[in-house]
């Protein structure tokens, strides 16, 4: 067939046109003359003849080139982009990128999908633990212009800052603030009979709804005269008002009971408004001045200006900052101290701090319990920080190895002329889709996982109405976002300046480069580097994760100084219902009675509190023929005061003298128990039995008690605390309005529940039991800290472990399959499976064990810091160390086995035909 | 054979058309009007081509290297979205030209 291209070729000559465009123009034709040549032919022209028809078809004069060179002169216009004016332009590029970018997601969606869930579970981890951190630490409360609003704290933090008196000086005298208000929380037994129930309500000013610049969404806040004098006036809560009233639109002028006094609702807060506080659930408000009614033993307080019982928390005039508002209230605060300094007896430190501290309200605004939670949460951070970083080894690493077999892509267009800048831009959007990706499946996850961290809250009574609400708002998406675009940079960045630097001449001759190094640089390649990081950080995680289950083995282990089993406690509030001393202990003795007449109840006693519930009373102790200290050294003893079967009911065994007997009654001798620590420590060469102790506040004169009987050690506040010093007076020498019923049941103590509550409400309908719990649940609240430590932790760390060692498989895989090459040498010049395995294995061996031993030294170093949260075992536990090492080396060698043993099966003739 | 330039005005008719319903390559479009035509219209090469990139580069059709088995590659040609309604409006517009001759010349009544 004639060369038709030749000739398109002469009169295409002059029109200057791209190579490419040139080559498409002449082919195309070249394809038509073709054809037409063929179907002259096989139509009977002689080959001559046809030719020259053939050519004819171009010959037409000068009309190709002409109308080609119209057509292919006339610019192509540039797509323009809003914003820029050059040809190249980051913002088309970038889009440019991304499209790249997701079409090579969607080549390789097996590669795609690994490394989304991979860092789905690293970011998913971290948003759980930051809305958890968002939640406690740094939400505000939902009210117009929050950041306007100051809590107002003293010293270190601890209790309440204000007495009302100062609150009041405060208010009237500084020009700092728009506003105060000042609040304190009181339980508020509702409503009559067989429903009565304990509410969670807050004692507020009077100006409190327009400080926090809440409007009631039915009727009116407080008025300055309820403030002023007792009114019997309540505000509700949303959800109070739907639960409880139906969402009764007249509610407004109707009354209702509250600690059995008839209250006016005077309005219903906004849905969404809690109060000043975001941990507690707060039900009604109402006004301070009824602090007397809620609270008795606070009777007097309301002058006192040493009872220190007011949250505060005020609005910030809009021109003024923190820093001179504290300024300014300091100056007043110090006037106030002057003018009127704590009594001695109120002072228990000369030297503490009463200066008063003024912060934004974010998420729980209790010092306190703050500094707790930010230890717990950057524990936590720490943690998922520690899993994130295993899972982007692992992207990172399967971006190295997909580096290897895009090298040649990437040569060509480094040949071509592209920038090591643009390419690295175009992996790096890689990394960024990827990285965005993950955060999308991540933030599914952090649902499910902030599901179960609310389920994980302390387990406490259902009427402190503990809140804990994770919520993925803006503050977590932001969070998120910008994790995501991190932790590409992270993933992302090694791998793709590894990736654009390719020697191109040896990337084009060599099919996958993988050849490329050998032997030294080999063993140290980064790929080895990461596995070895991966290994020694999950061993961190896990060797933590077992410091807490051996703390809490350690504390389950240890004697709380009573039995658990079969225990059941039922509190309740005899003053705050009205009782007065004779009805109360009249209604204790019935109360008492009743209980034990109970079938499948072995014993029950009252006590004014029980170990590790959330009160405990601690109380002076003065002993008789010594001096009494001053106020601010007296000792404190933990004070129980207990009926005469409590020692027997609860299992606490007596060590020396008698435990109390009906026969101690108020007009007998007054005595006391003591417990062994007590004895140990104030008569450690006297016999105790028979000498005399003064038990409350010296100033008001307690009667001396005799020492009666020495009883066992018992946990207080919490299990495995040093043992704390305790005594015991009988409940019939000393009346308590706060009583706690405590049963031994024969059997399942729960089953006694209704028989209880209904002798409770034979014996008074009306009264609210406030709470009850087994002895069991109790205990296991001081378990609770530990517990979710080593549940947390330990969840996060077999994560951390089960991503190490997928990256660990990985890159032996990854090893093998590179070397199946060298492998089918070895195996053809006589090297057997068992040498093939152990080449292998030893490779992954030496990983392993330069993991694990940094991983033990960085534990080392690391677990230093959690000593105090630890019990019974040091930081460097020998048993956690070693048996953690061990398990993370076996898991190791079984990640190399898998690989070692494919390596195994290679035929040695296919193996050295391959690439 | 029809002047060339009155063939370029409705030559881009025929070639849209002819594309409308399947890609087709440039030498099957210049048999397809050569044969419909019964002979009466005739493109050759150095007409057909220029007509063709013409289309290509306002939009209207969009050009592809096809490969098949045991052929060579070749390069067909397609109606674009912006194409069909080109399509569309050239039909009518041809369609009331002729309509409007045919009136004119009496054609219509014969």
């Amino acid at each position: 067939m004639p060369d038709w291209k030749a000739e398109i070729r002469v009169l295409l000559a002059g029109l200057r046109l791209a190579p490419t465009r040139e080559n498409t123009i002449v082919e195309e034709l070249a394809q038509h003359l073709d054809e037409l040549y063929d179907e002259l032919m096989s139509n009977g022209k002689p080959p001559r003849e046809a030719q020259q028809q053939t050519l004819a078809e171009l010959s037409d004069g000068e009309w190709l080139p002409r109308e080609l060179q119209r057509i292919e002169r006339q610019p192509k216009p540039e797509p323009l982009v809003l914003g820029t004016t050059g040809r190249s332009n980051m913002i088309a590029d970038l889009w440019q990128d991304l499209r790249f970018g997701a079409r090579m997601l969607r080549k390789q969606p097996g590669f795609t999908l690994i490394a989304v869930l991979t860092l789905a579970l690293g970011i998913g981890a971290n948003t759980a633990i930051f809305s958890l951190a968002n939640a406690l630490l740094l939400r505000s409360l939902p009210v117009p212009q929050p950041e306007q609003l100051v809590t107002i704290g003293r010293g270190e933090g601890l209790g309440e800052p204000l007495s009302y008196p100062d609150f009041a000086a405060l208010r009237e005298r500084n020009e700092v603030l728009s506003g105060l208000a000042a609040s304190h929380f009181a339980g508020v037994s509702f409503g009559n009979g067989s429903r009565s129930e304990m509410l969670r309500g807050e004692l507020v000013s009077s100006d409190y709804f327009d400080v926090l610049g809440v409007r009631p969404l039915l009727g009116r806040g407080f008025a300055p005269e309820e403030e002023r004098s007792p009114q019997t006036v309540v505000i509700l809560s949303h959800a109070l008002w739907q639960s409880r009233f139906s969402s009764d639109t007249s509610i407004v002028g109707k009354t209702i009971t509250l600690h059995r006094q008839a209250y006016m609702v005077i309005g219903v807060a906004p849905a969404g408004f809690n109060g000043m506080t975001e941990m507690f659930r707060t039900d009604l408000w109402l006004p301070l001045r009824m602090l007397p009614q809620a609270h008795p033993m606070f009777r007097d307080s309301l002058a006192n200006r040493h009872d220190q019982i007011f949250a505060a928390i005020g609005r910030l005039k809009s021109e003024v900052s923190l820093t001179q508002a504290q300024t300014a209230l300091e100056a007043i605060n110090r006037q106030l101290e002057l003018a009127e300094p704590p009594p001695a007896a109120r002072q228990r430190d000369p030297n503490e701090d009463r200066s008063l501290k003024l912060d934004h309200p974010q998420g729980v605004n209790l010092p306190h319990f703050r500094r707790r939670i930010q230890m717990a949460t950057a524990l936590l951070f720490v943690v998922v920080g520690i899993v994130l970083l295993i899972a982007c080894a692992n992207v990172a690493n399967l971006l190295l190895a997909r580096s290897t077999v895009r090298r040649k892509e990437i040569a060509v267009r480094l040949a071509l002329g592209a920038s090591r800048w643009r390419l690295l831009r175009q992996l790096l959007t890689e990394s960024a889709l990827l990285g965005l990706l993950g955060a999308g499946a991540g933030l599914l996850l952090a649902l499910w996982l902030n599901r179960v961290l609310m389920m994980l809250k302390p387990p406490l009574p259902e009427s402190w109405g503990l809140r804990l609400d994770l919520q993925l708002d803006a503050n977590v998406l932001g969070f998120t976002l910008l994790l995501a675009l991190a932790v590409s940079l992270l993933f992302g960045l090694l791998p793709a300046l590894a990736a654009s630097k390719p020697d191109v001449v040896q990337a084009l001759k060599d099919e996958t480069g993988v050849q490329g190094r050998r032997g030294f640089f080999r063993r140290f390649h980064l790929r080895n580097v990461l596995v070895v990081g991966q290994l020694a950080v999950s061993l961190v995680l896990l060797i933590t994760a077992g410091l807490f289950i051996r703390s809490l083995q350690q504390m389950q282990r240890v004697d709380p100084g009573f039995q658990t089993e079969n225990r059941l406690a039922l509190s309740f509030n005899l003053e705050q219902e009205g009782y007065d001393e004779s009805r109360g202990r009249e209604f204790s003795r019935q109360l008492l009675e009743r209980a034990r007449a109970l079938p499948g109840v072995q014993a029950a006693e009252l006590t004014n509190f029980l170990p590790l519930g959330f009160m405990a009373l601690a109380e002076p102790i003065t002993f008789e023929g010594r001096p009494t200290p001053p106020a601010s050294e007296l000792t404190y003893a933990a004070s129980q005061i207990v009926g005469a079967e409590y020692f027997r009911t609860l299992g606490t065994p007596l060590v020396r003298g008698r435990a109390f007997t009906p026969q101690d009654t108020a007009n007998a001798p007054a005595v006391a128990i003591i417990n062994e620590t007590l004895a140990r420590r104030f008569y450690p060469n006297v016999d105790p039995l028979g000498q005399r102790v003064r038990i409350g506040n010296p100033a008001s004169n307690p009667p001396p008690r005799e020492i009666i009987g020495i009883v066992k050690d018992t946990a207080i506040r919490s299990i495995g605390e040093e043992p704390a010093l305790v005594t015991y007076r009988p409940l019939a020498q000393q009346p308590s309005s706060f009583q706690t019923l405590v049963v031994h049941a024969a059997g399942n103590p729960k089953a006694l529940l209704p028989a209880l509550r209904r002798e409770v409400q034979m014996l008074d309908e009306n009264l609210p039991v406030q709470e009850i719990k087994t002895v069991e649940e109790i205990v296991a609240f001081s378990f609770w800290p530990m517990r979710m430590g080593a549940g947390l932790v330990g969840a996060f760390g077999l994560l951390g472990l089960l991503l190490a060692s997928v990256g660990l498989y990985g890159v032996m895989s990854y090893a093998v399959a590179a070397r199946t090459r060298e492998i089918g040498v070895r195996m053809a010049l006589g090297a057997d499976a068992k040498d093939v395995l152990a080449l292998i294995v030893k490779h992954g061996l030496t990983l392993s064990l330069l993991g694990v031993s940094l991983g033990v030294l960085l534990a080392l170093a690391a677990t230093r810091l959690l000593q105090r949260l630890l019990f019974g075992i040091v930081a460097s536990d020998p048993v956690t160390f070693i048996s953690v090492a061990l398990l993370l080396t076996i898991i190791a060698l079984v990640a190399c086995w898998i690989p070692a043993r494919r390596a195994t099966k290679v035929d040695p003739m296919i193996a050295l035909r391959h690439d | 054979m029809l002047d060339r330039e009155l063939k370029k005005g409705s030559a881009e008719l025929l070639i849209l058309s002819l594309v409308e319903t399947r890609a087709r390559h440039g030498y099957e479009i210049s048999k397809m009007i050569e044969v419909r035509s019964g002979g009466t219209l005739k493109f050759n090469v150095a007409s057909l081509y220029p007509l063709l990139y013409r289309l290509e580069k306002r939009g209207w059709i969009e050009g592809h290297w096809l490969e098949k088995v045991g052929q060579k590659r070749r390069r067909c040609y397609k109606l674009t979205k912006e194409g069909r309604k080109i399509l569309k409006a050239q039909r009518t517009t041809w369609q009331s030209f002729v309509a409007a001759i045919n009136q004119i010349t009496g054609l219509d009544n014969a």
